[in-house]
């Protein structure tokens, strides 16, 4: 039970009369990819903010190595859907934001920036401004913002929703090297089901609200993964029969 | 071809300020169409312009006086308003029960014009500095507290949630995130409240005062002497735009990559 | 019950203003009652139970509601004759380059000196009447919204009118469906602004030189050194001020509901 990374307990959330999230449990490992899909609107967001405690939960609870979450205690990072850069830093400093809150000596921030800043191609734009650059690179600022501070636990929700097929496989893989570089516990809420067979180790599937856990799937597939490949477009068509909101 | 369309209106603009002070010229010293005392022409002003730099008649002191007197008061009381009137801002637009509680007294002096306080503090304070500084510092706080304020109000939530998932404290929250969103809106107001700081010293000058640009077109007023009104108006009206373009530069130092919509 | 009246905000809203309100007078009046200011200052009871009284006792040669019906007339017409002028006159010049060309310089020049400093030289033209008044008000007014009604003119999105363009559309009709919504907006900003400096003016100008008006009432006060009359002048000069700027914000509300300015 040790290498349980975050455990969520009879996880149920009510806004005034309307049940959101009805009675969630399930495990996530150290180091693994999960990606949570489910329908719009099902309350994917909701559920990683009770995780984050921006929400706080109406019953039931979550727990991160053992403990409640706390977030000055656990290293968390969250990717949110909508566009989340501060135009008044640079990039450079977009990037250091984490670590400064987590009030880091010098040495490790400007360490931990420049490897992140490497990582994710953007050495040439360190100075520039938010409102400078494309979407694609301001999505890549939050990504290295949030690898920055080597969180435990990466939230990520629908992050690539609004970049073009193109960009969003670029970044995709981008993602995974990072996990696999860093062993960092990512859950990655989605409702695209082809980018959930692409980057995920586990798939938990949500129905519609009241929200429940459908099934919990681990993805069979090994490494790199081709979109194309007839396995690929079985288990897409499982995962998608499964979710069958329609 | 745009250089070409560019150059002629910046001629257009020319010929429109040269032909302004012919017109006036040929109003006041060809057609003589007014006298000395009602409006003197260009070359009189011009005239009385250097000479009130040395001369300290007939309203008691130089130019460079009367600018120096206006200017310290004007300065002081405007230090005052954005010391005070930022921070004050600041915290009613963070803390929900200052805002309920302030933003009420506050919406309601707005409305007064800041001179309408001049007569209750010469009552208290006299004649004098003080009066007319905490008038300006009247005049100045109020742009700056409500700029702040609308500055604050607008931090997006979603960067307070990614400063609170790396476990911020409130205080954190204020000060990398809060503020930082509102600075251009500070800068706004604080250039607004120059604005109105220099106004306002004017106007107090010309109620009651013993020197600066205020009191020297006031006292020339009853003289009949309007060139060095005039005089006074476009000195009062330079030293405003000079105040306001060095704000500008400041307000572009510290609003870097930012864009801000008025 | 009560949680249906908290949870309108509304009610939270007025509530608060009524206990703020409140509060700040029981402050006053705790401020004078207990300090030493209490021998010069009054409290609120007593200044607003002179401002009521007022209301048949003249000052001068007139009741209060008088002096504010003075000082009202004097924006009045200034304000709506300056405010058609500016509009007007700004919206030519940001369509139109040659307009601004010609226009910008001089107004440039004339921008930075407050209307306030005009003062005298008014005086000196019109006398100490009231034509001097209504110059002053239709000078401020005028200052403040020819540059909101420029800026708007100007902040037409060339993006769109070249669309606009591109799709056949003649000068007029741009004009009509694109420049002219776009600066509604700033012009709405601008007559705020413009009743504002008018407000101010009014009340100074009364202060410098006049013999009624609410400017005229803080003056004489001070002139006697009768603080009660200071508070009451100030009081019905932030009445009216507010009065006024609510109006405003009334009517644009319901003129522009596209468009949410802030609060």
């Amino acid at each position: 039970m040790n290498d349980m990374k975050v455990r969520v307990k009879s996880l149920t959330k009510k806004f005034g009369d309307l049940l959101v999230l009805d009675d969630i449990s399930f495990d996530v490992k150290k180091g693994q990819f999960l990606c949570v899909v489910g329908p719009t609107g099902c309350g994917k967001t909701t559920f990683l903010n009770c995780i984050t405690r921006l929400y706080e939960p109406t019953s039931g609870e979550i727990l991160v190595d053992g403990e409640p979450v706390d977030l000055r205690k656990h290293n968390v990072s969250y990717i949110f859907q909508e566009y989340s850069t501060m135009p008044w830093l640079t990039v450079e400093e977009n990037v250091a934001f984490g670590l400064r809150i987590k009030k880091k000596p010098e040495a490790e921030i400007k360490e931990s920036v420049d490897e992140v800043i490497e990582m994710v191609g953007l050495q040439k734009f360190r100075n520039y401004y938010p409102s400078q650059l494309s979407a694609s690179m301001l999505q890549r600022v939050v990504i290295a913002r949030a690898f920055a501070t080597k969180p435990d636990i990466l939230l990520m929700d629908e992050p690539y929703g609004q970049l073009d097929i193109e960009l969003r496989f670029k970044l995709e893989d981008e993602l995974i090297g990072l996990w696999k570089k860093l062993g960092t516990t990512i859950i990655f809420i989605t409702h695209n089901i082809e980018e959930a067979v692409y980057i995920s180790e586990d798939i938990l599937i949500l129905t519609n609200k009241p929200t429940t856990i459908k099934q919990m799937m681990a993805n069979p597939l090994s490494r790199p993964r081709v979109v194309t490949e007839k396995r690929f477009i079985e288990v897409r068509e499982q995962v998608t029969e499964l979710i069958k909101w329609w | 071809m745009e250089k070409n369309s560019d150059l002629k209106f910046k001629v257009i603009s020319c010929c429109s300020v040269i032909g302004f002070i012919a017109v006036w010229y040929l109003c006041t010293d060809i057609l003589q169409l007014t006298t000395d005392i009602t409006l003197p022409g260009p070359v009189k002003v011009l005239h009385t312009f250097i000479d009130k730099f040395t001369n300290k008649s007939p309203d008691g002191g130089t130019l460079l006086q009367h600018m120096w007197s206006s200017l310290r008061v004007a300065l002081s009381g405007y230090a005052m308003g954005i010391i005070i009137g930022v921070p004050l801002g600041i915290l009613m637009a963070w803390y929900r029960p200052v805002d309920l509680l302030a933003r009420p007294v506050f919406d309601f002096v707005k409305a007064i014009p800041g001179l309408a306080w001049a007569p209750l503090l010469i009552i208290l304070l006299g004649i004098g500095f003080m009066s007319k500084a905490v008038t300006i510092f009247v005049a100045a706080l109020t742009p700056c507290v409500l700029n702040a304020y609308a500055g604050v109000k607008q931090t997006r939530e979603v960067h307070m949630w990614v400063a609170r998932t790396f476990g911020a404290t409130r205080r954190q929250m204020l000060f990398k995130v809060a503020i930082p969103t509102a600075l251009p809106h500070i800068m706004t107001g604080i250039r607004v409240a120059l604005g109105s700081a220099w106004m306002s010293i004017v106007a107090a000058e010309l109620i009651a005062s013993s020197s600066g640009l205020g009191y020297m077109i006031q006292q020339c007023r009853g003289i009949y002497r309007p060139d060095v009104i005039i005089v006074g108006m476009l000195m009062i009206g330079f030293i405003g735009s000079v105040l306001t373009w060095i704000i500008g530069i400041i307000e572009r130092a510290v609003v870097k990559g930012q864009t801000h919509d008025a | 019950m009560m949680r249906k009246i908290l949870k309108n905000e509304w009610t939270v809203k007025i509530g608060s203003a009524v206990i703020a309100l409140a509060a700040f007078c029981m402050l006053w009046q705790a401020v004078t009652v207990f300090t030493g200011m209490g021998d010069f200052l009054p409290g609120p009871a007593e200044t607003f139970a002179e401002f009521f009284r007022r209301f048949v006792k003249p000052y001068g040669k007139a009741v209060l509601p008088m002096h504010m019906w003075s000082s009202l007339r004097r924006i009045l017409i200034g304000y709506t004759v300056a405010s058609a002028v500016a509009i007007v006159l700004g919206i030519v010049m940001g369509t139109y380059r040659i307009a601004d060309a010609i226009v910008m310089p001089l107004f440039n020049i004339i921008r930075p000196i407050p209307p306030v400093a005009w003062i005298p030289l008014a005086i000196l033209w019109f006398g100490i009447g009231d034509a001097s008044k209504y110059f002053l008000v239709f000078l401020a007014t005028f200052l403040s919204v020819l540059q909101n009604a420029y800026a708007g003119a100007r902040s037409a999105d060339p993006v769109l009118v070249g669309a606009a363009r591109m799709l056949g559309a003649n000068d007029g009709f741009i004009f009509r469906t694109i420049t002219l919504p776009c600066a509604v907006p700033y012009i709405f900003s601008g007559l705020q602004n413009g009743l504002t400096a008018a407000w101010g003016q009014v009340v100074a100008s009364e202060m410098i030189r006049s013999s009624a008006g609410v400017g005229w009432i803080i003056i004489r006060g001070m002139d006697n050194n009768d603080i009660l009359q200071e508070l009451v002048g100030i009081l019905t000069i932030g009445i009216i001020g507010f009065i006024l700027a609510a109006s405003m914000r009334g009517v644009e509300a319901k003129l522009c509901r596209w468009t949410t300015r802030g609060k």
